[in-house]
């Protein structure tokens, strides 16, 4: 992974992820703090943390251990503000130069997370994927919706810690699996992250999505044995980074690149956006399965 | 009655528009609803099944697959429910209470239906009264709940629990299923199966069904 101007979050140590999972329930901590140096030495300027329904404190001595082996920042990664509490708590910034930890993530609907600055600094990713539409929390089906989901999440971070550098704030504008997208969500992603890159307020507020989530339930190979995933993956970059995307949650074992337009990920994508409903799947299986 | 294997072929190759003609074409000749879906259309749904388990077919060709059946089933139903003949089961799906994902949740969906379940979907952020007060109307219901999040998984088991004060709890079958969900947590809460997937999630509610068919 190298691709100018885009930073990554390693996403390996994580619950959801079955061989990290398999990892955590066999008590495995020295192949976790393994998934970290890996990590560290692959290209992650952030190493994800996630321990999914376990308690805080297996959070917090977690944190501590990865960061023995690390001094890449952590991004704490938690739906739960008990959790999220007791991984800011434990990660000391000594150990990483000094840098803040992401906390991932941030949604209308976490309202306590906010309380975490009184913890220390971090950098919220404010996952703008629901919004608060009269007083009722509702998925955000359209790039306007993103938008205004992300403008809200901005506000609320400027009222709970004012003065904060847009700098600090990573907006996630959601990214659907490829292989399930029959209402057009890629149109609705690349749109609302133009949207945001184009609003004057949020100059210099990054844009971070979970990339392994685009090619989730697709097949590695495509049938003349090349890949599948990495390639619309770079496809997904190749068109996103010009737009405004600068940061990704993904894998150090990804061969990520800038594509050419013609390369036949690219011409796969350009034809799902052109694409409506069940054609773009349509697109999608022509590629992989020619 | 005449060979309609173009319609397995159909489903199984994901042609929508096909799958509709020839169900036509089969109604036309007077062909019996029922006979058709037993020979041609769930032995086709199984055998997409089979392709999906062996990693020949993946999740686009289960939707195209899905949209296949339901167009030639969406011709049939109205005469099935006036012979009086019973759908596989009812399915009431939804995803939990502060839980707005549903990728997952329309992916089974898409699949039960395909497989010839009625399928109600009651959408994200479903408070638990909702999925009882859907699954009083008829019994033998199955609740089919999913959940993203761990701190909005717990929220299935308020469902569970308030099946069981109205009384329901004999009456329905609950399954579970989601990305931070494991088969210990759906046993902890009380549900009747967790699948991983919406195949295993078809699979799963065919058992239940069928065990609530030799048990109630």
């Amino acid at each position: 992974m190298a691709i100018q101007g885009l930073t990554m979050i390693g996403e390996s140590i994580n619950d959801s992820v079955p061989s990290t999972k398999a990892m955590f329930e066999a008590g495995d901590i020295p192949g976790i703090l393994e998934l970290a140096r890996m990590q560290d030495a692959g290209g992650a300027t952030y190493i994800d943390v996630n321990v999914g329904a376990r308690s805080p404190e297996f959070m917090a001595d977690l944190v501590v251990q990865v960061q023995g082996v690390t001094t890449k920042a952590l991004s704490i990664d938690t739906p739960d503000p008990a959790i999220a509490r007791a991984g800011l708590s434990a990660f000391q910034p000594d150990r990483a130069a000094g840098k803040a930890p992401v906390l991932n993530s941030i949604t209308p609907a976490r309202e306590e997370m906010w309380e975490l600055y009184a913890v220390r600094r971090f950098k919220p990713i404010l996952l703008a994927t629901e919004l608060l539409e009269a007083g009722k929390l509702v998925p955000a089906r359209t790039a306007d919706q993103t938008y205004q989901a992300a403008k809200d999440l901005v506000k609320a971070a400027r009222t709970h810690y004012p003065g904060i550098p847009n700098d600090d704030l990573i907006i996630d504008p959601g990214i659907a699996p490829i292989a399930g997208d029959t209402e057009g969500n890629l149109n609705r992603l690349l749109a609302a992250i133009e949207k945001i890159y184009n609003d004057p307020d949020l100059a210099g507020v990054h844009m971070s999505v979970g990339l392994s989530n685009f090619t989730v339930m697709l097949p590695s190979k495509r049938k003349d044995g090349t890949p599948v995933k990495s390639a619309l993956e770079s496809a997904f970059l190749t068109i996103a980074m010009p737009l405004g995307l600068d940061m990704i949650i993904g894998s150090v074992k990804r061969n990520y690149q800038l594509l050419p337009d013609d390369h036949p990920a690219m011409q796969c994508l350009r034809a799902v956006l052109q694409a409506d409903g069940f054609d773009a799947l349509m697109q999608v299986r022509h590629f992989y399965a020619g | 009655m005449s060979d309609y294997s173009q319609l397995y072929d159909a489903i199984v190759n994901g042609d929508h528009r096909l799958a509709a003609e020839v169900t036509k074409s089969a109604l036309e000749a007077n062909t019996d609803p029922s006979e058709l879906i037993a020979k041609y259309m769930i032995p086709a749904m199984n055998e997409v099944g089979n392709r999906f388990a062996c990693n020949e077919y993946f999740v686009p060709e289960l939707l195209i697959a899905a949209r296949a059946m339901k167009a030639s089933l969406e011709l049939l139903t109205p005469l099935l429910a006036a012979g009086g003949v019973q759908r596989v089961g009812r399915v009431v799906i939804g995803t939990v209470k502060g839980d707005l994902h549903d990728i997952g949740k329309n992916l089974v969906a898409s699949m039960l239906e395909g497989a010839g379940f009625e399928v109600i979907d009651l959408g994200v952020d479903v408070p638990p009264d909702k999925f009882v007060d859907t699954a009083r109307e008829k019994e033998g219901t199955i609740v089919a709940m999913s959940a993203l999040l761990t701190t909005t998984m717990v929220n299935m088991k308020a469902v569970v629990d308030r099946l069981q004060s109205a009384g329901l709890r004999d009456k329905v079958r609950v399954m579970v299923g989601g990305a931070p969900l494991t088969p210990q947590f759906a046993e902890q809460i009380g549900a009747d199966g967790y699948s991983e997937n919406a195949t295993e999630a078809v699979a799963l509610a065919r058992r239940l069904v069928s065990e609530f068919a030799t048990t109630a």
